[in-house]
């Protein structure tokens, strides 16, 4: 335990000092919440109700899911992870650090809107913080492991960014973070499905705001639970294969 | 390394796992500052071999295997590592060392063992191996008034070759040839000016030994 606590206080600044996790874990989403939250906002003022929450999935889904694959790549590629198992560091602690890691920067960064969305834009304060965070833990928990899952499968690091982007550009356009999923015709909705941005979206209307939702807000968090546990148990299988690979 | 990892965090990490205090004394040891702020990726080659070396040691294993560990290194960095082995040796860890520079086998190995095809071909300390085969002690000579040049074999000595004013001679017996080589001098009224005795290196023993295996 106390290895672990090293290694996720190690890996933790580690992230700090990289340009690129600052960028995709902090930076860009904050840039972005501040823009949407200054022009949006007055474009459609409904996004005001709920511009915590879908910028905490866009936060979320921009760190894990461009922000987490590519440093695990690049571990695999310079050979850290071989490195690593052979200095005697088990082959599951290394994306099971980053993934905690990853877990604490976005939680950081989805605190710093929830607090300061009323503030800065007069944005609706959840009337339930404990399904704000419920719904944000199985937010970042499903998204980290689709990371992972990307990290994990991809043979490259321009693969590895092209699947990434196959998953937060849909994100973006079809969970319902700019506009309403409802708005959207009946093939994309089907489609924006199978993104956990939605369910991530319709959990935090209905269970942390008390908004009307397309579907039952506590299925949605369970089925957003069950794709992370999916893809969790892909990746672990796949580094598992990859600690036997010499 | 992961590139942003300090040298101090790279020694904390691998001791947390391995259940041991931080050897802070391996990276001084190994010429690295454990204050150090540099990151990985900001280490030069030599730093960063180093580095490697006192992680690997910081389980204290009783045996190191280091495969080529001075390729691509500069003098400076190549000269800092030859020193970590010799310290490493003299602790008392065994080191097994694959390379190809054959001077830093001779340098730095009690043993060596030299493969020809992924066979041992010979194997022993450094001057059993020269000493070994062909075996001849090279003896180069420049006179003042060259008189033992065009050359000719004198005594044991074999003229080979002759480069500029240098001549030079291999022989099996190096004392008896250079006594022979300077006789001769003496009854021709010449002077020495220069005189090195080179005993055969690793590195003509290995070509021997491929030599002799192609044929």
């Amino acid at each position: 335990m106390k290895a672990l606590m090293k290694h996720l206080l190690i890996q933790f600044r580690m992230d700090i000092r990289e340009r690129g996790t600052l960028m995709t874990y902090y930076l860009i989403p904050l840039v972005f919440y501040l823009f949407i939250g200054a022009v949006f906002t007055s474009v459609n003022p409904l996004v005001k109700n709920t511009l915590a929450a879908s910028m905490a999935v866009f936060a979320a889904t921009m760190g894990a899911v461009l922000g987490t694959p590519v440093p695990v790549v690049k571990m695999r590629e310079s050979g850290v992870l071989r490195a690593y198992r052979v200095s005697g560091i088990p082959g599951w602690a290394v994306p099971f650090i980053h993934g905690i890691s990853a877990f604490l920067h976005l939680l950081i960064v989805s605190s710093i809107i929830l607090i300061t969305a009323p503030v800065f834009f007069c944005a609706g304060r959840p009337q339930d913080y404990t399904a704000f965070f419920l719904t944000l833990v199985m937010l970042l928990f499903s998204t980290i492991a689709i990371g992972m899952l990307i990290g994990a499968a991809a043979r490259s690091q321009s693969m590895a960014v092209m699947l990434s982007q196959m998953v937060f550009l849909p994100t973006v356009v079809l969970s319902g973070i700019m506009f309403p999923a409802s708005m959207l015709p009946e093939p994309l909705r089907m489609l924006g499905r199978l993104l956990v941005g939605t369910y991530a979206m319709e959990a935090f209307s209905g269970l942390a705001y008390g908004l009307a939702t397309d579907f039952s807000a506590p299925w949605s968090i369970l089925v957003g639970a069950c794709i992370g546990i999916l893809a969790a148990g892909l990746a672990m299988l796949r580094f598992r294969r990859m600690g036997k690979s010499p | 390394m992961p590139d942003s990892i300090r040298p101090s965090e790279a020694m904390e990490l691998i001791c947390a796992w391995h259940r041991i205090p931080p050897r802070r004394d391996l990276l001084n040891m190994f010429g690295l500052d454990p204050q150090s702020r540099k990151q990985y990726r900001e280490m030069s080659t030599g730093q960063k071999r180093r580095l490697h070396l006192a992680l690997a040691l910081a389980c204290d294993p009783a045996v190191v295997i280091l495969d080529e560990p001075t390729a691509g290194l500069d003098v400076q960095g190549r000269a800092q590592l030859h020193e970590a082995i010799r310290r490493l040796r003299h602790s008392g860890v065994t080191i097994l060392m694959a390379t190809h520079d054959m001077a830093e086998a001779e340098t730095l190995c009690d043993r060596v063992a030299i493969l020809v095809r992924g066979r041992i071909a010979t194997i022993g300390t450094p001057a059993q191996i020269t000493s070994a085969g062909l075996g001849e002690t090279r003896i180069i000579l420049r006179t003042q008034k060259n008189c033992l040049l065009p050359g000719r074999d004198i005594g044991g000595a074999r003229f080979v070759r002759q480069e500029e004013d240098y001549g030079t001679w291999l022989c099996r017996d190096a004392a008896a040839s250079v006594v022979a080589l300077l006789q001769e001098v003496q009854r021709a009224g010449d002077t020495v000016e220069d005189l090195r005795v080179e005993r055969p290196s690793l590195e003509e023993r290995f070509l021997e030994l491929v030599e002799r295996d192609a044929s």
